[in-house]
C-alpha cells in the first residue's frame, strides 16, 4: 500500500512538474519571443549576417553605416570555420529563411549559389550601369554575375593574388626585377639550397588550385580547358621546379598558416599570397627592402600579365522581407562612404578603382602596386564551377600526386579534364 | 478485478517512461530512418536535385575509388590502432598497477592527452610533425642533425603520424580502464601462485590476463566503435591528405555531407558504416557470450 501511495505521489509529481515545466517555458517563450518580435521588427530594419565581427573595430564600422543610412542593423555572427559557415548559408538560403536579408559570401560559395536563383539581382536597384564600371570588370563577369547576366552581389573589397618577393634575397643573389619568364626562372636558381627555395607556396589540396590557376594564367592557358597545350606546360614547369627542388615538395602540407611563416623566416624568395601582408607586417618583415609585392612576370613575352582578384560580396536573400532597408545597406556598400568605412576598420581595399583613389593614402604601400595590377595586368575571378569544393579538391588531389610523380603529367592533364566536365553538371 | 488491474498495470510504467521515448524517438529514430531513406536518393543542396535512385549510390559507393582509399584506411587505421591500444594499454596498466613513490601522481597526468580535444590535438600534431618547426624533427636532430622529413606528405609516413596521435590521445584512458579491472584481482591469488613456484611471466599469463581478458574485450567493443567514427583527428591534423590518404570514413561522410553537400551519398555511407559497426558489435558480444560458457 505505502509503495502504491508513493508511485502515485511521484506519478503526480512528475506529471505536475512536466505540466508547470511546459507551462512555464511556454508562458517565458511566448513572451520572449513576442519581445523578441517586437524588437526585430521595431528596433532593426535589416539582418546581415556578417564574417567581420570579430574584428575589434567592428562596432564602428557599424555604427558608420547605421549613421550613413539611418538602418538599424541586426547583426547575426557566420562561423570562423569555412565548412560550418557555408553549410550555415546553404541553409538559410536553401530553405528560403528570411530571418537573413544580407550575407557575406566568398567567391566558391558565389559560384556555387550564382545560378542557383536564391539571391536577388542588383542590375537595376544597386549594381546600376553608371556604378558598374568602376569595379573590376573581370571579377564581376567571373564570379558574381549569374547566368542570366544578372549581377548578385556587391563586392565588399578588392583583393589580389599578388605576386610577393623577398628583396633580401634578390639583393643576396644580385637580381634587380623579375619581369619575364627568363628572370623568374634564373631567380628560382640563384638562392635555391640549403633548405632555401627560389619559390614556395601552400600546395595542401584545398588551397593548391589558386597557385595552378594562376601559373596556368601566366603560361596563357585555360584552366577548365584542359587539352590546352599551355595548361600542360603550365604544370609541367612546376613539376620541374620541384624536380630541380627549387620549390620544396613539403609545400603540400601547408596552407598559409605554414607558408607565412616560412617566408618571413627567408625560407622562399617569392610566392603568391592573398592580402595585403599582415603576416609579414606582425613579423616586422613588410617594407620595399624586406617583403614587398612586385609585379607578375611576363610569361608570355607579349607585355600579357595574369592576376586573379577575389572578395567576399555582400548579397542579398531572395527570400528576405526587408528588401528595401537591404537594398539601401547595399547602395551604402557601393559608395565611397561604405567603403571608406571598410577600409578603415578591416583593412579592406575598397573595390572601386576610382574610390581607391581618393580614400586610400598614398603612404599604404598597396596602393602603388595595387593599382599598377589593376591598370596593367588581365584581372581575373578564379576558375570555379558549380560544385566548387569537390571540384577544388578533387584537383588538388591529384596535382599533389603529379607533383610527387605517382601520376605524369600527361595523367593530370587528362583527369583534371575529366573533373572540370564531372563538376560543371 | 485482479485481472483488471493486471491488464492495467503496462499502463503506468508506459506512462513514465513515454518522455524519454519520445525524445529518443525524435533524437536517434528519426535521424536513422530519414538517413535510411535519404540514402536512396541523389540529393545535391547544391544543384538542387534530389531524385530516387535505389541502391545505386550502394553501388557506386563501392566503384569510387576515393571511398575505397577511405575503406583501405579505416581498416588499418582501427586495425593497428586497436592492437597497440591492448597491448600498451595493458603494460601501462600494468605498470600504473605497481606500487611505487607518485604512482598517484603518474595516474593523473597520464590522463591528460585524453582530456584534450581531439581538434586542438589535431592542429598541435599538424605543427609537431612539421619538417621546419616540428618538435618531432627538433627531437631527431638533436641525435641525427641533417634529419630531413615532412611527415605529413607521404602516404606511410602520415598515415604512421594519424595512428601515433591517436594512440597518444586515447591509450591513457583505455589504459585506465584496464587498471580498474587489474585491482579487482585479489593479491591472494598471486600469493598462492608464488607459492607454488610461479614467477611473474607465469603469473602474468595464467592469472592477470585471464582475469582481464574479458574486460579487455569489452573495453574493445567501444574503443573500436570510436576508431571508426573518428574524424575530428584527421579533419583538424590533415584534411585527409596528402591526396586522400589519411581519409578515415568518417572524415569522407562529413566531408560529402557537409563540405560538397551530397546529402545522399553521404547517408549511403553513414548507413554502410552503421551496418559494419552493427554487425561488429554482434560478433563481439558472441565472442563474449561463448567465453562465459
Amino acid at each position: 500500500m505505502k509503495k502504491k501511495i508513493v508511485s502515485v505521489l511521484l506519478s503526480v509529481f512528475m506529471a505536475t512538474g512536466l505540466l508547470a515545466g511546459c507551462g512555464g517555458s511556454s508562458k517565458n517563450s511566448g513572451s520572449s519571443s513576442a519581445s523578441g518580435e517586437k524588437s526585430k521588427k521595431g528596433n532593426y530594419d535589416m539582418t546581415l549576417y556578417s564574417i567581420n565581427t570579430t574584428d575589434p573595430d567592428f562596432d564602428d564600422w557599424l555604427k558608420n553605416v547605421e549613421d550613413a543610412t539611418g538602418l538599424k542593423i541586426n547583426v547575426i555572427a557566420a562561423p570562423t570555420d569555412s565548412d560550418t559557415r557555408q553549410q550555415k548559408i546553404t541553409t538559410v538560403l536553401s530553405t528560403g529563411d528570411s530571418s537573413v536579408d544580407v550575407i557575406e559570401i566568398n567567391d566558391e560559395m558565389s559560384a556555387s549559389f550564382k545560378d542557383s536563383g536564391w539571391l536577388e539581382g542588383l542590375n537595376d536597384s544597386v549594381m546600376t550601369d553608371d556604378i558598374r564600371g568602376q569595379f573590376p570588370q573581370g571579377y564581376l563577369k567571373d564570379m558574381i554575375t549569374d547566368k542570366s547576366g544578372n549581377i548578385i552581389g556587391v563586392p565588399g573589397y578588392i583583393g589580389y593574388l599578388a605576386f610577393w618577393v623577398n628583396q633580401q634575397i634578390m639583393d643576396e643573389v644580385g637580381i634587380t626585377s623579375i619581369d619575364t619568364k627568363e628572370d623568374f626562372m634564373e631567380y628560382m636558381k640563384a638562392p635555391s639550397g640549403n633548405g632555401r627555395y627560389g619559390y614556395g607556396g601552400s600546395w595542401e589540396k584545398t588551397y593548391s588550385h589558386n597557385e595552378i590557376a594562376q601559373f596556368v594564367n601566366m603560361f596563357g592557358g585555360d584552366y577548365l580547358d584542359w587539352t590546352n597545350p599551355k595548361n600542360k606546360e603550365a604544370v609541367q614547369f612546376l613539376h620541374d621546379m620541384v624536380a630541380d627542388k627549387e620549390t620544396p615538395i613539403d609545400q603540400i602540407a601547408d596552407k598559409y598558416e605554414q607558408m607565412n611563416p616560412k617566408a618571413n623566416d627567408g625560407k622562399y624568395g617569392s610566392w603568391f599570397m592573398w592580402g595585403l601582408g599582415t603576416d609579414y607586417e606582425k613579423a616586422d618583415m613588410l617594407g620595399a627592402d624586406k617583403i614587398h609585392m612586385a609585379m607578375i612576370p611576363d610569361f608570355s613575352g607579349e607585355g600579357k600579365r595574369s592576376i586573379f582578384t577575389d572578395s567576399w560580396s555582400y548579397v542579398l536573400n531572395k527570400a528576405s522581407k526587408n528588401k528595401d532597408a537591404s537594398l539601401k545597406f547595399l547602395k551604402y556598400m557601393t559608395e565611397e562612404g561604405g567603403m571608406e568605412a571598410s577600409y578603415k576598420a578591416f583593412d579592406r581595399y575598397p573595390a572601386r578603382a576610382d574610390v581607391a583613389e581618393k580614400v586610400v593614402p598614398d603612404s599604404d604601400p598597396a596602393k602603388e602596386i595595387y593599382s599598377r595590377y589593376a591598370s596593367e595586368c588581365d584581372v581575373k575571378g578564379r576558375p570555379m564551377l558549380p560544385q566548387t569544393m569537390e571540384f577544388i579538391t578533387d584537383t588538388g588531389t591529384i596535382f599533389q600526386s603529379c607533383m610527387k610523380d605517382e601520376i605524369t603529367v600527361d595523367e593530370f592533364c587528362s583527369k583534371a579534364g575529366e573533373m572540370v566536365d564531372k563538376y560543371s553538371k | 478485478m485482479n485481472t483488471k488491474k493486471k491488464s492495467t498495470k503496462w499502463i503506468v510504467p508506459w506512462i513514465l517512461i513515454l518522455p524519454v521515448v519520445l525524445i529518443r524517438g525524435f533524437t536517434t529514430l528519426y535521424p536513422i530512418i530519414a538517413t535510411l531513406k535519404n540514402s536512396l536518393f541523389d540529393i545535391k543542396v547544391l544543384s538542387g536535385v534530389k531524385k530516387f535512385v535505389g541502391f545505386s549510390n550502394y553501388v557506386n559507393v563501392f566503384k569510387d575509388p576515393k571511398i575505397i582509399t577511405s575503406i583501405s584506411f579505416t581498416v588499418m587505421f582501427v586495425v593497428i590502432s586497436m592492437i597497440f591500444h591492448v597491448v600498451l594499454g595493458v603494460g601501462l596498466a600494468l605498470i600504473l598497477n605497481m606500487k611505487f613513490k607518485g604512482q598517484r601522481f603518474l595516474r593523473t597526468i597520464v590522463l591528460i592527452p585524453w582530456a584534450m580535444p581531439a581538434v586542438v590535438v589535431g592542429m598541435a600534431a599538424k605543427w609537431g610533425f612539421n619538417n621546419d618547426y616540428g618538435l618531432v624533427n627538433d627531437f631527431i636532430r638533436r641525435f641525427v642533425p641533417a634529419f630531413q622529413y615532412n611527415w605529413l606528405i607521404n602516404t606511410g609516413s602520415a598515415r604512421a603520424a594519424v595512428i601515433i596521435m591517436d594512440l597518444w590521445k586515447d591509450l591513457p584512458f583505455f589504459a585506465i580502464l584496464v587498471l580498474s579491472g587489474l585491482q579487482f584481482i585479489s593479491g591472494d591469488i598471486y600469493e598462492a601462485a608464488k607459492v607454488d613456484g610461479a614467477n611473474g611471466v607465469q603469473s602474468f599469463f595464467r592469472i592477470t590476463l585471464p582475469l582481464i581478458t574479458k574486460n579487455v574485450m569489452t573495453l574493445c567493443i567501444p574503443f573500436t566503435l570510436w576508431r571508426l567514427t573518428t574524424f575530428d583527428l584527421v579533419y583538424s591534423m590533415t584534411s585527409g591528405g596528402p591526396g586522400e590518404d589519411t581519409s578515415l570514413i568518417a572524415y569522407r561522410i562529413t566531408t560529402e555531407a557537409f563540405t560538397n553537400l551530397n546529402v545522399g551519398y553521404a547517408s549511403t555511407l553513414a548507413v554502410l558504416l552503421f551496418i559494419v559497426m552493427a554487425v561488429f558489435s554482434f560478433i563481439n558480444m558472441r565472442v563474449m557470450n561463448k567465453m562465459d560458457n
